[in-house]
């Protein structure tokens, strides 16, 4: 029961999306594009797809260990920020916590925090302790940046869990620790997955205290792209190819996370 | 009774041990280097020469405000704000309205269009900057095509920042759009059929129904934009490092070009002017909701 105008708006808009994403296929396009048709001035849409720029980026310019550093240190800050936010999470939105909601608001609160202001700090702290440059420190960095949004986020997903069945287990006996590994965690699966995906992005795409703090040994790969830009300004190949291998898992991200991007993004606060 | 408040009392004990560790890390790695900031805001430093360190009141606050590049890139920030918020917030609701009413498809639509959200600012700033290329970009090739004469872009004083202003808006729109949405989806079906009955179309149904409905989400969008926007730093960097000359040298590009000079206690001076304005602003923001809510329970109540 569809009428044509409705079908040609819809294709409307089908449309428009499409042309919305040009540039993420004009960058893929580029990646595989041999070297000599990038650079014309008119733009090559048909030739032989080519790899060269994928090994130039890793036998040029050492993107497979920025690909390493950002594996490590993005992994090690996720597991670490969400054991602790799972923990702290728990403690604010279930228990009888003493002024549970300003504490809450104040870690939600450290969010918004500029980061030029604490990046310098950071900087000097860690030339004091030898941190500069390291694994360890660019992982504590990480942890300080996602944990008031992973917090906030897993503490909104947790009130939404019925109240009925954890009472329900405590009355038949069970303890503190059994009733987070038996009911909780089960039941805040989701929620849990879609706090650890958000973290992981921020964490992979954050591009300032990496480049504050990092120099050559733990460089991540934001920093590591854009430092092919300032070495060789035309190498657009070699530049397009890091871009895609930076920006898929970002776009597989996307895919697995579907509908529950809305409440992650909206940082629990639309509601 | 006495079980039942011994209970309650660890229970707020054990809460408080499980909130620990989270308190200590974020006083540790948020509030203790807020404090180091806020403490070099008043000294001379410089990371070159440490030896010339000592407290100087307000005085780099006071250099701040005589310097005309400050002046200008408070400006700067100021029309980036206004210019990217604003239109980030009406393409945003025009894409929500358009995803809204078709139902069908709009799953697929949805995924696909936040793709540009969750890209890295400098991933996505190399892209548009290879894409606004004067002579060998495909934007002006595009432009060429439809008869219309290409731009300088990022290369030239007068067009930079709106060509940085183009990638940012084409990044964050989504955003406003995939959380409008969900404001929308949210409107009950009852309300949108009592408005069909009474014949409320168009305009008028977008400006009395929709927009009064949706405000609160309206208000939390417009909040983070805002406070990303005060901030911005990756997108300008990577696209102009702030140039050509001063044209694009928003707020945190100049703080960092300071810390690059080593001059961290102006550098920390400003930094600290940008906290407050985002202090100012989140606080401002609070408040209007706040206010909101307890009219709407007025009215709820009336």
């Amino acid at each position: 029961m569809r009428s044509p105008i409705r079908k040609a708006m819809d294709i409307f808009v089908v449309f428009i999306v499409a042309i919305y994403l040009a540039p993420i296929y004009w960058i893929s396009l580029t990646s595989v594009k041999p070297m000599n048709e990038i650079n014309s001035k008119e733009p090559v849409w048909f030739f032989e797809p080519t790899m060269e720029h994928y090994v130039e980026a890793f036998e040029r310019f050492e993107f497979g260990k920025a690909l390493l550093n950002s594996s490590i240190i993005v992994f090690s800050a996720t597991i670490i920020t969400m054991i602790l936010a799972l923990i702290a999470a728990y403690a604010l939105a279930r228990m009888k916590l003493r002024g549970a909601d300003v504490l809450s608001l104040f870690i939600l609160s450290l969010r918004f925090m500029p980061g030029v202001v604490i990046a310098m700090p950071y900087y000097l702290m860690f030339l004091k302790v030898g941190l500069i440059d390291s694994h360890i420190g660019m992982i504590i960095v990480y942890v300080g940046y996602g944990l008031p949004f992973a917090v906030w986020i897993m503490r909104g997903f947790l009130i939404d869990l019925p109240k009925d069945i954890e009472e329900a287990a405590r009355l038949d006996g069970l303890g503190w620790m059994s009733i987070i590994r038996r009911i909780v965690l089960p039941l805040s699966g989701p929620g849990i997955a879609v706090t650890a995906i958000f973290t992981f992005v921020f964490n992979w795409n954050e591009y300032l205290f990496a480049l504050y703090l990092t120099q050559a040994n733990a460089v991540t790969l934001p920093i590591q792209i854009a430092k092919m830009v300032d070495a060789y300004t035309v190498l657009w190949g070699t530049i397009s190819a890091s871009v895609v291998m930076q920006l898929v898992p970002m776009i597989v991200v996307v895919f697995l996370l579907q509908r529950h991007m809305i409440r992650g993004l909206a940082l629990g606060a639309v509601k | 009774m006495t079980h039942k408040s011994i209970l309650r009392l660890s229970e707020g004990r054990i809460a408080l041990f499980l909130v620990l560790p989270t308190l200590i890390i974020l006083i540790g790695l948020a509030i203790f280097p807020l404090g180091w900031a806020g403490a070099l805001a008043f000294r001379v430093e410089n990371l070159f020469r440490p030896d010339i360190g000592k407290w100087v009141g307000f005085r780099n606050f006071k250099y701040l405000l005589t310097e005309d590049t400050f002046w200008k890139s408070i400006r700067l920030t100021l029309v980036w704000c206004v210019c990217v918020v604003s239109i980030q917030m009406a393409l945003g609701f025009l894409f929500a309205m358009m995803l809204d009413t078709r139902a069908r498809i709009v799953g697929v639509l949805r995924t696909l269009i936040v793709i540009p959200v969750f890209i890295s600012p400098i991933a996505m700033g190399l892209t548009w900057q290879f894409m606004f290329e004067p002579v060998t970009g495909v934007i002006n090739y595009c432009l060429e095509l439809l008869g219309l004469p290409g731009g300088t872009w990022h290369t030239s004083t007068d067009t930079a920042l709106m060509a940085v202003m183009i990638a940012d808006i084409w990044q964050w729109t989504p955003f406003v759009t995939l959380i409008l949405l969900a404001g929308m989806q949210g409107i009950s079906p009852e309300v949108i059929e009592a408005a069909r009955l009474d014949k409320v179309r168009g305009w008028k149904y977008i400006t009395k129904i929709v927009i009064p409905l949706i405000w609160p989400v309206v208000m939390v969008v417009l909040l983070l934009r805002l406070v990303d926007s005060i901030r911005i730093f990756d997108l300008v960097y990577i696209i102009t490092r702030g140039g050509p000359g001063t044209a694009t040298l928003v707020a945190s590009v100049y703080d960092f070009t300071i810390f690059q000079a080593g001059r961290i206690g102006v550098m920390a001076a400003y930094g600290f002017l940008i906290l407050i304005v985002i202090n100012l602003v989140v606080i401002l923001f609070l408040r209007l909701l706040y206010r909101q809510e307890k009219e709407a329970r007025i009215v709820q109540k009336a």
